[in-house]
């Protein structure tokens, strides 16, 4: 043992012993009952139903991008609902425990959160809420539509893609079971340096937080290579620059940052990690360490990621709102070059997340402007959705409340930002809860577009709508329980309420911390009403079901291919036209042709590789934060001779014939035909429309001889 | 000229856009600390506060109200507006919606600027600009330990735990270090956040003209106690404070090397309990500065990390309560 461990380590379990499992905690050992009882419901559920064969090879070993991406988005919103439940007691606590006369149970003094377990509730929050619900959320939805907006078959490495996933699930399982074996870190999630080291978080918990954030910056890595070889080499012919949609452009500045950043995260935990296991001296206050040192290494990453996560969010508002306007987004070249812009300045302000630091004024001043001048894209983004309403024809339903929340709340964020930019104002309040309300005004933004994307794409992967009336009342439950916490925060900020508290020395804030308590409820409402909503679409599925273009409005590639998306997602790869190549088919009436002839294509194979290498590692960390060598050496050794069996092993893919694709394109259009909201004039007779599909430069196709456009592809 | 300039906005325009808040808590003090400054460096502050929100305030509120006035002007089935399915491109509007941030940005730089230096922790020039030969600076040294504040003031080599006394009228220049973690010096009506670090010294410095008790937190998350790691700040006339350096003085205890020692362990401050030393030995902040970089730590007994409940018992049982 090259450091003191308090507690004591033996060579078979490590760290871990009976005392490490929280069994006479009031709050998590009926948890973990209530656990225990769900699982193995769930699991006698799929048995009962005799649904183990299916969800293996449907799901569990698929490396198809949008079963992936709904994976990917269920992780998402079941941690975004862990999460959620985090805040809910963080906001209880601080209604709770206000003033030396207020009460105390469960070992607290005052409210019911020891100061530690208050640490291990906000750290956890911060941690689930950026990494592990807006990343996954966001990565889940660039997975599935980046490539049926490019007009590709699947990523471009679709076994990555799959190992990016699990990799995220196993982290999520880390942080999950850090609830009930061992505890979790309470340094906050950026971690503070020297609170993280061995002296003063003598447990495990800041062990759990490095290995699940290092597993979700692996897995995010991965991702962000797999995205960005997708948008450069898989577009289907005719999608040029100048034509990609703006998703796309955002997701592609959104993931150059994820790939320039992640390991610069990864760098600065392993680092941490060499301070707590090997005795190193990194970041302690002593002994040569330099605590600022793992700040600024932290939001050297941390910065970016705060635009990796918005950039794709702007990305969903700039493909809603020219949908429900009924008109082209406005200025898409100043769109594109915003997001570049956007993407280049992230990695110009970190220092601005830690201006008290006492740096001299020259290097605040030089971040401070270089955090304003964010502000001049941001702003010219709004001014271009605004303008994309300008002589539009406005639908206001859910999907668009949503994206015009995110614009509001933006607006918001967006004035905070700006004073927070400014070091003479940034001093009063930052470490405040303002600050807190600032970039939940900004992660709320995301969590909106995140929102109206559920809802918006819900119809091309399910092939049906979500119910309307739920999804507006979720709208409006969640838009008072965000007024109701947040401009309370605001103010509480203003009145000089600093941030963490897990006892609130000033009883003045009492009423306040009451409101937002209030608004938390009210969030739950919200909560209740997105399980209504998903109960009542689905069992109105029948009545609810939609075609390729399911808003009738919409203008991007993805609405060309049925809905649901077919596996191959599309039959014969598309010529592009147009930068809104649906709505440029529409113009043009061939929006309704189909290919008049099939030719086999190339598919990827399933593999449980990825599931298994996503197991392994979560073993990994589990050993590695009990420190139980054994373990860690065996697990370790699984994973490099897997990997090296799988890359000598490979994957040669399978063929879909041309009869079998040609069944299966009838089978859907007889489902579009049945649903009667579109009508397809298949071998119409028409010259020309035949071949119009896969090559139709010009709405006049008479002349033009037949092309195989783009079948050459393979994935 | 300038600074007339801006006293008119502090004192005039300031009440006036500050009214709303103001009236709602009545006479009897604001709550809200931010927009209620009552020294020099905290006044700057919300100078610059209420420029920036001026200024982006009538940017982001007019855009609101675009946004609105489109909503309502182009809903669909209305008529109100003219449609145009086409039109996605205007160079003229692309000049003002890019022209607009550029301006307000490059305006605000240079108030975030100037701003900076005015009150640049190391040498705020607000105060360091109107220093007099009679102010005779108080100089305070700041120890953070976990989970307490010492105020040692080296002109009278004397130490005060969790409560700062200093005069009115006078400058006040802080040096400020820690013991165990990093956590933030702040007092809200008095002077912004300086983060406060072990093996390291930063600096502050403030000014007052009002008498009176302040809050001070310290604003970063340290650990357990931080919730409880707050201290009163009290700003007193010159006459009182030589009044209380001498009250301070008599006091029994005082600290050496060794009883800083003790005293650097990790305690919870629930009863906000005030201590007085009456001498401290010279050069204590650079002794404390030196052992920390040389490795010393206070660690945290892992039972605290447990039961809050538990831990206070055992400190009661300490005595050191």
């Amino acid at each position: 043992m090259l450091v003191d461990l308090a507690g004591g380590w033996n060579p078979m379990l490590g760290r871990l012993a009976w005392s490490q499992i929280p069994y006479d905690n009031p709050i998590l050992a009926p948890l973990f009952v209530a656990v225990v009882i769900g699982a193995v419901l769930v699991l006698g559920l799929i048995t009962y139903y005799g649904k183990w064969t299916y969800l293996w090879k449907e799901w569990l070993t698929t490396v198809d991008h949008k079963k992936l991406g709904v994976m990917y988005i269920l992780i998402g919103l079941v941690m975004l609902f862990r999460g959620f439940i985090d805040g809910l007691m963080i906001r209880t606590q601080q209604a709770w425990a206000v003033g030396p006369h207020s009460s105390g149970v469960f070992g607290a003094t005052h409210g019911y959160l020891t100061p530690f377990h208050f640490g291990q509730v906000y750290s956890a929050h911060g941690v689930i809420m950026i990494l592990l619900a807006a990343t996954p959320l966001l990565v889940g939805f660039m997975n599935i539509i980046v490539p049926i907006q490019i007009g590709a078959r699947d990523m471009a490495y679709p076994y990555l893609n799959a190992l990016g996933l699990w990799f995220t699930a196993a982290a999520g399982a880390l942080i999950m079971i850090s609830l009930f074996v061992g505890d979790f870190a309470h340094n906050g999630w950026f971690g503070y340096a020297p609170i993280f080291e061995l002296q003063y978080s003598p447990g495990v918990g800041v062990d759990y937080w490095i290995w699940t954030m290092e597993l979700l910056a692996l897995g995010t890595t991965l991702g962000g290579i797999n995205i960005l070889a997708t948008i450069i080499k898989m577009r289907a012919p005719g999608m040029t620059w100048g034509r990609l949609p703006i998703f796309v452009w955002a997701s592609l500045a959104s993931n150059v940052i994820a790939l320039t950043s992640f390991p610069a995260l990864q760098v600065a935990l392993a680092l941490v990690a060499a301070d707590r296991y090997l005795g190193a001296h990194f970041f302690t206050a002593g002994l040569g360490g330099n605590l600022m040192l793992y700040t600024n290494l932290f939001w050297i990453w941390g910065h970016p990621e705060v635009y990796f996560v918005i950039l794709p969010a702007f990305g969903m508002m700039s493909e809603i709102f020219p949908t429900f306007s009924e008109k082209p987004l406005f200025g898409y070249m100043t769109m594109v070059l915003a997001s570049m812009a956007i993407a280049g300045v992230s990695w110009l302000v970190w220092l601005h997340h830690f201006f008290t630091m006492g740096a001299g004024p020259y290097v605040n001043s030089a971040f401070s402007v270089a955090t304003m001048l964010v502000g001049i894209p941001t702003g010219v983004k709004v001014f271009n959705w605004a303008f994309t309403m300008y002589r539009g024809r406005l639908t206001f339903n859910a999907a668009m409340l949503w994206a015009i929340g995110a614009l509001f709340l933006l607006l918001v964020g967006g004035l905070t930002g700006m004073m927070l930019a400014v070091p003479a104002i940034n001093y009063m309040v930052h470490n405040s809860v303002f600050v807190v309300a600032h970039f939940h005004s900004m992660l709320l933004t995301i969590v909106y577009a995140i929102f109206a994307s559920v809802i918006y794409w819900f119809p091309k992967v399910f092939g049906f709508k979500l119910n309307e009336f739920w999804a507006k009342t979720m709208f409006w439950l969640f838009s008072a329980g965000t007024a109701l916490v947040f401009v309370p925060m605001y103010m509480l900020g203003f009145m000089g309420m600093t941030r963490r508290l897990d006892y609130v020395f000033n009883t003045a804030w009492h009423p306040y911390l009451l409101v937002m308590e209030f608004g938390i409820v009210v969030y739950t409402l919200s909560v209740l009403a997105f399980f209504a909503l998903l109960y009542v679409s689905v069992r109105d599925h029948a009545s609810n079901q939609v075609g390729a273009d399911a808003w009738g409005t919409s203008r991007s590639l993805e609405w060309l291919t049925h809905s649901p998306v077919p596996f191959y997602n599309f039959a014969v790869l598309p010529h592009v036209n147009a930068r809104d190549e649906v709505a440029w088919r529409r113009d043009n009436g061939i929006d309704h042709v189909q290919p008049d002839h099939y030719e086999d294509i190339h598919m990827p194979n399933n593999t449980g590789v990825a599931i298994v290498l996503g197991g392994l590692t979560f073993v990994l960390g589990f050993a590695l934060v009990w420190r139980i060598w054994w373990l860690c050496a065996f697990s370790l050794l699984a994973i490099i001779a897997l990997v090296i069996y799988r890359s000598f092993k490979g994957d040669p893919g399978y063929i879909i014939t041309a009869a079998e694709l040609e069944q299966m394109e009838k089978a859907a259009m007889r489902r579009e035909a049945r649903i009667g909201k579109q009508q397809h004039r298949v071998g119409s007779g028409v010259l020309g429309e035949a071949i119009a599909y896969a090559r139709s430069d010009l709405p006049s196709l008479a002349s033009q001889p037949g092309s195989t456009g783009g079948l050459d592809h393979r994935s | 000229m300038q600074v007339k300039w801006r006293n008119n906005l502090k004192n005039g325009c300031r009440h006036a856009a500050l009214a709303p808040i103001l009236l709602l808590s009545g006479c009897a003090g604001t709550p809200f600390w931010i927009f209620d400054p009552k020294g020099l460096m905290a006044d700057t502050n919300l100078f610059y506060l209420l420029v920036d929100v001026g200024i982006m305030g009538g940017i982001v509120g007019l855009t609101a109200l675009l946004v609105i006035w489109f909503m309502w002007r182009y809903q669909k089935g209305k008529n109100r507006g003219k449609y145009d399915p086409t039109w996605s491109h205007s160079n003229t509007i692309e000049v003002v919606v890019w022209g607009i941030p550029i301006i307000a940005v490059g305006f605000l730089s240079y108030f975030a600027v100037t701003g900076t230096f005015e009150i640049n922790p190391y040498n705020p020039t607000v105060i360091t600009n109107h220093l007099k030969p009679v102010s005779d600076p108080v100089e305070v040294d700041v120890i953070a330990t976990d989970w307490q504040w010492l105020f040692v003031y080296p002109q009278y080599h004397m130490a005060v735990a969790n409560d700062l006394v200093l005069p009115a009228h006078t400058p006040v220049f802080f040096r400020l270090t820690s013991s165990a973690v990093t956590t933030t010096f702040f007092i809200p009506q008095l002077v912004g956040m300086i983060d406060v670090m072990p093996g390291m010294r930063t600096k502050n410095a403030l000014e007052s003209n009002h008498v009176g008790e302040y809050q001070g937190i310290a604003s970063d998350y340290a650990g357990a106690g931080t919730s409880w790691m707050t201290f009163k700040t009290k700003i007193v006339k010159s006459a009182d404070f030589r009044e209380w350096v001498r009250k301070v003085q008599q006091s029994p205890t005082s600290m050496t090397y060794a009883s800083f020692n003790d005293y650097a362990d990790p305690y919870i401050n629930v009863h906000h309990k005030v201590a007085y030393f009456s001498s401290v030995p010279d050069g204590l902040f650079d002794h404390v500065v030196d052992e920390v970089m040389k490795g010393k730590t206070w660690p945290i007994p892992p039972m605290m990390t447990e039961n809050m409940v538990a831990y206070m018992q055992k400190q009661n049982a300490e005595h050191r309560d």
